[in-house]
């Protein structure tokens, strides 16, 4: 998934491992966008039932925020943020 | 067994003794087990919202599980808002669902509708079965996951086929959550007793946490001066000495006052919600915060904390209370300051002593606070009376005060004091609404009716959709909008209709008498207040405004005097 961007939008690459269950990724999907964030890339694989998500997002807000409400889901076992993304190098093609 | 009877099987080992539902085909072969099973109380309610929100009262009046039970289709999509009024407000809920059979799914078979798909913003969690034998485990885990942490509702699709299939699976018991470590205070207590101008700051999460007994040893030992949220009115008790009232949009004078001018907030199982604080910028702008709670997500969520402490409410606040008791805060000058704010900035509701005068709202409410007995829960719906009843009703317990704080659900009050009316069955439970409000899930009447409930209603009518009036006529220049309902059909008929007696009364001198005719009543019964379209609830805080700003009565009537001269 690729999609264009404002280079002044904060960007964040997030990994996150999650039971491999039904509706899954939408309800990943889903709290990215409702708490404010854009999803950029997504890489997901499958393994032994879990997931394996790499997401580059974009948004304004605190990411930690979002990184809190992920790790909420009940399903999901662990988020990790990567350092932030430079703002310039943001533009995907 | 098959998997309905599995579902029954959970009830009764959880002791679930109460389910709010209605049936229809895909979720027929749990009301064909509900037949043999008569142990679990079925009530059936008129409209699946009224199930939700029914559930949703039975859990907040009892600290227990609400359950609610409909069909596929139409049936999951009016659950939907009483679901996310749970969700909003933390309610431990378990919702169950048929669904059309397993090989239908994707089909766009009748009565098909993605449950899970539409449901995912308005669920701690869901689950989509896909074979009978993984229903047990996902019961077990569903029950669990309602209820721990920070609670909410759980919701479990079963396709129709599931329900019918025969499983030996055993119901796996749910991974346990990691007890929490008891986190570290001292940090917070430093800061406490480095503070000149503590407040404390509570919310839902106390009774959530079932820590009310532990919050007044607190409160009792630390002699704070506090505030409340909505959804913490009754924490402190109605004989608290240092209680201001609800802070925010509609809180007292002295309570916003007291969070402007502190110098530390201590909150405790609260989310700092936009209602309570006013614009961020000018919220307690000089204090430090300490927050508290069983949600790590909520901390900086809106506002940045010096201390968060994330675990139990109940072993947090007897560490808090050990700490405070050799020791106490010397802070004699602020408590001095904060009666003094109490004294004058208090909510007040003058009787009207013109009989023949209209009633007001909060004279209304301040004479029904003083009749009720003490064990009395009042279930709320959302507008001006909410306000009202907020601002007016000496609550004891939080879990007297039944409202729809976070989603503001009009309809919520009359199907939550049923089910409040199921969760303490001989106590008076008396649902306060609106004339918007109770045409919203007035169809509950005949299930007060069905079940013989006591519930007393209490419809405040100003023939109007008055907070939205009010917002139009201070924040819009009076252009009134579709908000008219002056053409209400005949409340005390209606309530005759369903074969509830019922009286109306719109002089300030009938107001006792009608109170104490619908109390003192063996039976469910209606009282229909006619009170004055014009009434506005204050103080209030234009909408994301600042708590500094609040407008009374007496201000705006300066004001708009000032207006006419110029």
């Amino acid at each position: 998934m690729t999609t264009e961007s404002s280079c002044t939008t904060p960007s964040y690459n997030i990994t996150c491992r999650m039971s491999h269950e039904a509706a899954a990724l939408e309800r990943l999907c889903q709290v990215v966008r409702v708490r404010g964030f854009r999803i950029a890339q997504m890489a997901v694989d499958s393994a032994d039932g879990a997931l394996n998500i790499a997401l580059t997002i974009q948004g304004t807000r605190p990411v930690a925020m979002l990184q809190s409400q992920l790790e909420k889901l009940h399903t999901v076992a662990e988020v990790k943020l990567a350092a932030p993304v430079v703002a310039a190098a943001s533009r995907i093609a | 067994m098959n998997g309905a009877q599995h579902i029954l099987q959970a009830f009764h080992h959880h002791n679930i003794e109460t389910v709010f539902g209605y049936p229809g085909g895909c979720i027929m072969p749990l009301y064909d087990a509900l037949v043999d099973d008569v142990s679990v109380e079925h009530v059936l309610c008129r409209h699946e919202q009224g199930c939700a929100l029914a559930a949703d009262g039975y859990a907040r009046a009892s600290g227990k599980l609400g359950v609610c039970i409909a069909t596929s289709g139409p049936g999951a999509t009016n659950l939907i808002t009483g679901v996310a009024n749970a969700y909003q407000d933390s309610i431990p809920m378990l919702v169950i669902t048929g669904q059309v059979p397993s090989a239908l799914i994707g089909t766009d078979a009748f009565q098909e509708t993605d449950v899970l798909g539409m449901t995912l913003g308005i669920v701690k969690h869901s689950y989509l079965i896909e074979t009978a034998d993984e229903l047990p485990g996902i019961l077990e885990e569903a029950i669990e996951l309602a209820q721990n942490g920070r609670p909410g509702p759980v919701w479990i699709d079963i396709p129709k086929d599931v329900l019918l299939t025969e499983t030996t699976a055993a119901p796996t018991r749910a991974t346990a959550q990691p007890q929490a470590t008891s986190p570290d205070l001292s940090s917070a207590i430093a800061l406490l007793r480095d503070a000149r101008k503590p407040l404390l700051y509570s919310g839902g999460g106390i009774s959530l946490a079932h820590a009310e007994d532990r919050f007044r040893e607190f409160t009792k030992c630390s002699e704070l001066p506090a505030v409340v949220t909505l959804k913490g009115i009754g924490n402190a008790g109605k004989h608290s000495a240092y209680n201001l009232g609800m802070l925010g949009m509609h809180g007292s004078r002295a309570a916003n006052r007291a969070v402007d001018e502190c110098d530390l907030l201590l909150v405790i199982g609260a989310r700092l919600d936009d209602r309570a604080t006013g614009k961020l910028d000018g919220f307690a702008p000089n204090a430090r915060t300490i927050h508290i709670d069983a949600d790590a997500a909520e901390f900086n969520k809106l506002r940045n904390v010096d201390i968060a402490v994330r675990g139990d409410l109940n072993s947090i606040l007897n560490e808090l209370t050990k700490s405070l008791t050799d020791a106490p805060l010397a802070i004699s000058d602020w408590r001095k300051q904060c009666q003094t704010w109490r004294t004058t900035g208090g909510f007040q509701a003058a009787d009207n002593e013109e009989p023949l005068a209209p009633i007001t709202g909060p004279a209304f409410i301040s004479q029904l606070s003083r009749t009720a007995p003490d064990d009395t829960v009042i279930a709320c719906d959302v507008g001006q009376h909410q306000m009202w009843v907020a601002q007016h009703y000496q609550f004891d317990r939080p879990r007297h005060h039944l409202t729809s704080g976070g989603l503001g659900t009009m309809g919520f009050g009359l199907p939550a004091a049923i089910g409040a009316q199921f969760a303490n069955r001989n106590s008076t439970v008396i649902n306060v609404t609106g004339d918007g409000s109770f045409m919203m899930n007035a169809q509950e009447l005949a299930t007060i009716r069905r079940y013989d409930l006591p519930v007393k209603l209490i419809i405040m009518d100003n023939q109007c959709l008055g907070m939205v009036r009010q917002q139009q006529e201070l924040f819009y220049n009076n252009r009134e909008s579709h908000i008219n309902l002056d053409d209400n059909p005949d409340f005390v008929a209606m309530a005759r209709a369903f074969d509830i007696p019922a009286l109306k009364i719109d002089r300030t001198d009938q107001v006792r008498r009608g109170i104490e005719t619908i109390l003192a009543y063996s039976g469910p019964m209606l009282l229909h207040v006619a009170i004055a379209r014009e009434e506005n609830v204050w103080p209030i805080v234009k909408p994301g405004g600042s708590n500094k700003e609040m407008i009374d009565e007496t201000r705006r009537t300066a004001a708009d005097k000032k207006e006419k001269i110029a």
